[in-house]
C-alpha cells in the first residue's frame, strides 16, 4: 500500500490565487458600499433639502429666534 | 459651526462647498478601496509561513500595478481639476468686501458705495450670553446678502493671517502687502463661523470670523444703520 505524494510546490502561489480575488472583491464591495451608503445618500439629502427649501420662511424663523445681529426679532 | 464629536465637514452653505463635499466622498471611497485591499493582503501575508524564494520578476504584475494606480489617479484628478477651475470662474460679484487681518482681530470694509468699516473682535468668554459659542462669537459680524456672489479681498496689516469659513468653503491667506481675492455665494440665510487659519501670535486662536447671510433688504437696512452709527 502506498500513499499519494503530497503537494510540495506552488503552495504560496495557490494561497495567493485563492486570496487575491477575495481581496479585490472585498475592496470593491467596500467602495460600492461607501458609494451607495454614504456618497449617494448625501447627494440626495442635499438635493431634497434645497428642493423644498423656503429661504424666507427659514430666515423668518431664525430671525424670531434671535440668531441674527443685523436683524432683531419683531418684538425688539 | 462644528458640533461636538463631529467627524466630517460642516454642512455646506455654498455651491462650491457642496462640490468639495462630494469630491471628498469620491476621494474617500477610493481611499477605502485601496486600504481594504492593502489590509487584506497584509493580513494574508503575515498569517502564513509559506515562502517562494525563487521569484525573479513578472512583467504581467508589474504592468497591472503600474496601470491600475495610474487609472485611479486619473479618476481622482479629473473631478479635482473640474472643481479647481469652477472655483476660479469669473462670477461677477454683487459686492466687494475687504477683510484685513490684524493682531488679533479682523476689520471689514464695505467701500463699494459708501465708506463703511468696522473692527470685529472676539467676544471674551466671560462676556458671552447664554446660547453664544465660546471662542467663535465676534462683536461685529460680517453681514452679506444671501444668494449673491460676494468678492472678499483679503490682506493683513501686520503678520500673516488667514480668513477661513468652512461652511462656505472659503480659506484665503492674509498676507501683508498683498491683496488676495476669493469669492463665494451663501446659498441660504444663516450665521457661519470660522477661525484665523495662519499662526499669527499669542491670540491666533482668539480672532474668529462670523459671516451673517440675510436677505438683501435687511442687508441694506443694516448697512444704513452701521453708517449712521459710524
Amino acid at each position: 500500500m502506498s500513499l499519494a505524494k503530497p503537494v510540495m510546490r506552488g503552495l504560496l502561489g495557490k494561497r495567493l490565487r485563492f486570496h487575491l480575488p477575495i481581496a479585490f472583491a472585498l475592496s470593491f464591495v467596500a467602495a460600492i458600499g461607501f458609494k451607495y451608503g454614504v456618497t449617494e445618500p448625501r447627494k440626495q439629502a442635499y438635493a431634497d433639502f434645497y428642493k423644498q427649501y423656503d429661504a424666507v420662511k427659514e430666515f423668518t424663523a431664525m430671525k424670531e429666534a434671535g440668531v441674527f445681529e443685523s436683524v432683531r426679532p419683531s418684538g425688539e | 459651526m462644528a458640533h461636538p464629536s463631529q467627524l466630517g465637514f460642516q454642512d455646506a452653505a455654498s455651491p462650491v462647498m457642496e462640490e468639495l463635499l462630494h469630491f471628498h466622498d469620491h476621494a474617500l471611497m477610493i481611499v477605502f478601496l485601496i486600504s481594504t485591499l492593502v489590509l487584506y493582503i497584509i493580513v494574508a501575508m503575515v498569517t502564513t509561513k509559506l515562502t517562494n524564494k525563487y521569484i525573479l520578476d513578472s512583467q504581467e504584475i508589474e504592468i497591472i500595478w503600474t496601470v491600475l494606480p495610474a487609472v485611479i489617479l486619473i479618476l481622482i484628478a479629473l473631478p479635482s481639476l473640474r472643481i479647481l477651475y469652477l472655483m476660479d470662474e469669473i462670477n461677477d460679484p454683487h459686492l466687494t468686501i475687504k477683510a484685513m487681518g490684524h493682531q488679533w482681530y479682523w476689520s471689514y470694509e464695505y467701500t463699494d458705495y459708501e465708506d463703511l468699516g468696522f473692527d470685529s473682535y472676539m467676544i471674551p468668554t466671560q462676556d458671552l450670553t447664554p446660547g453664544q459659542f465660546r471662542l467663535l462669537e465676534a462683536d461685529h459680524r460680517m453681514v452679506i446678502p444671501v444668494e449673491s456672489p460676494i468678492r472678499v479681498l483679503v490682506s493683513a496689516e501686520d503678520v500673516l493671517h488667514s480668513w477661513a469659513v468652512p461652511a462656505l468653503g472659503v480659506k484665503m491667506d492674509a498676507v501683508p502687502g498683498r491683496l488676495n481675492q476669493t469669492a463665494f455665494i451663501a446659498s441660504r440665510p444663516g450665521v457661519f463661523y470660522g477661525q484665523c487659519s495662519e499662526i499669527c501670535g499669542a491670540n491666533h486662536s482668539f480672532m474668529p470670523i462670523v459671516v451673517e447671510a440675510v436677505p438683501l433688504e435687511h442687508f441694506e437696512n443694516w448697512s444704513s444703520l452701521m453708517l449712521e452709527d459710524a
